[in-house]
């Protein structure tokens, strides 16, 4: 199983009140779109999958390893997350090209992967342009491929189509198709969008997820 | 001889301590270096009262309290009001030390050295020390170069995408430890930020691509070393000082040029 949650509670640094409750999921393959009212603990539960937040309670694993062992970073090494909101600064230092280089450190991804997606996502003429100064929408596309670049064994998208106009939206999802071998892991509001290409739909209310269909 | 060790101390320190700091600044643990400087400070003070070589016990206790701090901070709540406790803390153990060290004179060479630099506390011996810890400093940026700039960019999707933050996180807090330490000698223990910040800031002010901000960093810090090196000479001024108002005047000149909008470096 690439993702095994059993009866995890998690709860942000400083706050005795848990934001996930009792959750117990297991998540080998396909397509996965958790949605939920705001505050139901869907971005919560993505970052408890990844091990940047750690159950308190209960334990959660990540390709077989324990998300609170240090070895949690070669597994993290073949997964891929885009966090919600993901904006730079103007005086971002970085080009387009060179934050999906730094994608690429330690997994099979290639930049040729990377230029053959931009074509597909329209974003070919935003790699070589300060990241920075690339609008919302745009550093999003940028993130997309870098994750998408990385060859993922796991795809984790917080909200990934927030600021993505329709005909990207399109694209993504048709590209997400090809991914139903492997785990993705789609955090979205609005499941219209992506409802041609989920396998499974989560939902979550309170902390706790209360259908999987 | 004695001119030439000092001036090149001053340089390879600045390029030191301002490097360290450009990354400090860009890894977000600049209130822990402020911590971790007057660590070296006190460190350096309890180091007169034991009549040790104030480098090594600043060392000493830079490093140690660099690491203890790496470790624990991560694991708590409210680590900015920790990390600012600790800071008035070391700052009170710098002055009682002093007080205790029994340095009737506070123009003494060696308290001179701990509180404000000195042109005379270099020897060959840190001098060689310097160049070996810049020289490690370089070949470490050098060899993980990518995971570096990835924490950089963004530092939880630098931890999400399976780069070991917390370790390299350590590593940049010893580096500065030492890199403080070490140039301790030069600009005394009160004006160490001189260096670590303000060639930084206005680098920061200048260049707008990130090896560009390195370079005007590292640039700025050596000419504040130089110049200041001269004025302290010339004027009989102390050394840490003298640094201070050049790397402040080269800021003021860096935020009139950043109004205009211009970049110097590319």
């Amino acid at each position: 199983m690439r993702v095994k949650l059993r009866n995890v509670y998690v709860a942000y640094s400083g706050s005795r009140k848990p934001t996930i409750k009792d959750i117990t999921l297991t998540l080998d393959r396909g397509v996965y779109v958790i949605t939920g009212p705001n505050g139901a603990g869907k971005t919560t539960l993505l970052e408890t999958i990844i091990g940047l937040l750690k159950p308190y309670r209960g334990e959660a694993y990540l390709l077989g390893v324990n998300t609170k062992s240090r070895r949690i970073f070669r597994a993290r090494r073949k997964c891929s997350y885009v966090p919600q909101d993901f904006m730079k600064p103007p005086t971002e230092a970085y080009t387009g090209m060179d934050v999906i280089r730094l994608g690429l450190v330690f997994n099979r991804g290639s930049l040729n992967d990377a230029i053959e997606l931009a074509k597909r996502l329209n974003a070919l003429d935003l790699l070589e342009k300060p990241f920075g100064k690339l609008s919302g929408g745009q550093q999003q596309k940028i993130m997309i491929l870098r994750a998408l670049a990385r060859n993922p064994e796991i795809l984790l998208l917080d909200e990934p189509f927030s600021s993505l106009d329709a005909e990207t939206k399109e694209n993504l999802c048709e590209i997400l198709k090809e991914y139903s071998d492997r785990l993705v892991v789609i955090v979205c509001h609005d499941t219209s969008i992506v409802k041609r290409s989920a396998d499974h739909i989560v939902r979550m209310e309170e902390g706790r997820v209360v259908d999987i269909s | 001889m004695i001119f030439l060790e000092s001036i090149l101390s001053a340089i390879l320190s600045s390029v030191l301590i301002s490097s360290t700091g450009y990354y400090a600044e860009k890894f977000r643990i600049t209130t822990l270096s402020f911590c971790v400087a007057h660590a070296a400070l006190a460190g350096a003070s309890i180091g007169l009262v034991l009549r040790a070589d104030p480098t090594y016990s600043g060392m000493v206790l830079a490093v140690t309290s660099a690491i203890l701090l790496g470790v624990v901070l991560p694991r708590i709540h409210l680590k900015e009001v920790l990390t600012l406790s600790l800071f008035s803390f070391f700052s009170a153990i710098a002055l009682i030390a002093i007080y205790l060290s029994n340095t009737t004179v506070l123009a003494t060479t060696t308290l001179s050295m701990v509180l404000w630099g000195s042109l005379l506390a270099v020897d060959v011996q840190k001098l060689v020390m310097l160049s070996v810890a810049l020289t490690a400093f370089a070949f470490y940026l050098k060899v993980f170069k990518v995971q570096i700039d990835s924490i950089i960019f963004d530092r939880e999707l630098a931890e999400a995408e399976g780069i070991d933050v917390y370790s390299h996180t350590l590593a940049l807090l010893a580096f500065m430890g030492v890199a403080i330490a070490l140039a301790l000698r030069i600009t005394g223990g009160f004006l160490i930020f001189a260096l670590l910040y303000i060639p930084v800031a206005s680098s920061l002010l200048v260049a707008d691509t990130a090896k560009g901000q390195l370079l005007a960093s590292i640039t700025f810090a050596s000419l504040s070393a130089i110049f200041g090196f001269s004025v302290s000479y010339v004027f009989d001024l102390p050394i840490g000082s003298s640094i201070t108002i050049v790397a402040a005047t080269i800021l003021l000149i860096s935020a009139a040029i950043s109004r205009r909008g211009s970049v110097v470096y590319e």
